[in-house]
């Protein structure tokens, strides 16, 4: 039985290096569900795991990466079963459109991303496959390192570089589709 | 290096993560070869970009609520 004392300091703690991480957990967890609803109850499910894991954790190492790696199995073993089936996407048939060659006599410097507004990349983000999709986002919103994405997902640091690569052009592309849709520049739409 | 070899590894450069003789070889053809520095550019502006579009949301105070109180009881 922990004393009052040991409650107190797993409790300042976990403060101090898990419950600063929310925010991330929640932008992560918002797009794997891709519902609010179910972000909260992920999130919540998952610091009520690494709670009680806490003491498995080794303090002061990548609190950060341990919560998202928590995140990921539960939602893996929880909320995709049930909520959306990962796609069966042929990753490897999916050819990036050379953005750059389209735009680099006219807007080179990307002039026409200015005008494209959080909900809408949001949504682009959201629509990317789900291997995809989570590289991404370790990465571009969170700001992992390879190496830390690589453990996270469980795949190793060469794939999470050809995923990202990959991604980042898919995403671009599609950024792109959409700024010449409502005419923020002119072009052939990927 | 060439330029197809350059843009292969574009975004291992601009994260940060090539090795030291990759960045030496990468920045040594960029200096040679303004097109690819111009891409080179133009995805470092995009990346920027991402990350101003994507990192601005939170999680919503009810949630914070709720999960000390789970957590703590209050």
């Amino acid at each position: 039985m922990a004393t009052p004392n040991q409650v107190d300091e797993k409790r300042e703690s976990f403060e101090r290096e898990a419950l600063v991480h929310l925010d991330a957990l929640y932008r992560v967890a918002l797009r794997l569900t891709n519902n609010a609803a179910d972000a909260d109850d992920l999130v919540q499910e998952t610091m009520l795991k690494a709670y009680r894991a806490w003491d498995q954790y080794e303090k002061g190492t990548n609190a950060k990466g341990w919560l998202l790696t928590i995140l990921r199995h539960a939602f893996i073993n929880e909320y995709r079963r049930r909520t959306r089936h990962p796609e069966n996407v042929d990753l490897d048939t999916i050819e990036p459109f050379a953005v750059f060659g389209e735009i680099q006599d006219d807007d080179p410097q990307g002039a026409f991303f200015d005008k494209i507004v959080d909900d809408e990349v949001l949504r682009e983000i959201d629509k990317l496959p789900e291997a995809f999709r989570e590289t991404l986002v370790l990465s571009d919103v969170e700001g992992m390192s390879y190496q830390e994405i690589a453990k996270i997902l469980e795949i190793p640091v060469g794939t999470v570089k050809s995923r990202l690569f990959r991604a980042r052009k898919v995403l671009q592309a599609r950024l792109y589709g959409y700024a010449v849709s409502q005419g923020y520049i002119k072009g052939t739409p990927a | 290096m060439n330029c197809r070899e350059c843009v292969e590894h574009l975004y291992e450069f601009l994260d940060r993560e090539a090795t030291p003789e990759l960045e030496r070889d990468i920045r040594q053809h960029l200096e040679e070869c303004p097109p690819c520095g111009e891409q080179f550019d133009f995805e470092a502006i995009y990346l920027k970009f991402l990350r101003a579009r994507c990192r601005t949301q939170g999680a919503p105070e009810e949630l914070k609520r709720r999960v000390l109180r789970e957590l703590f009881g209050e």
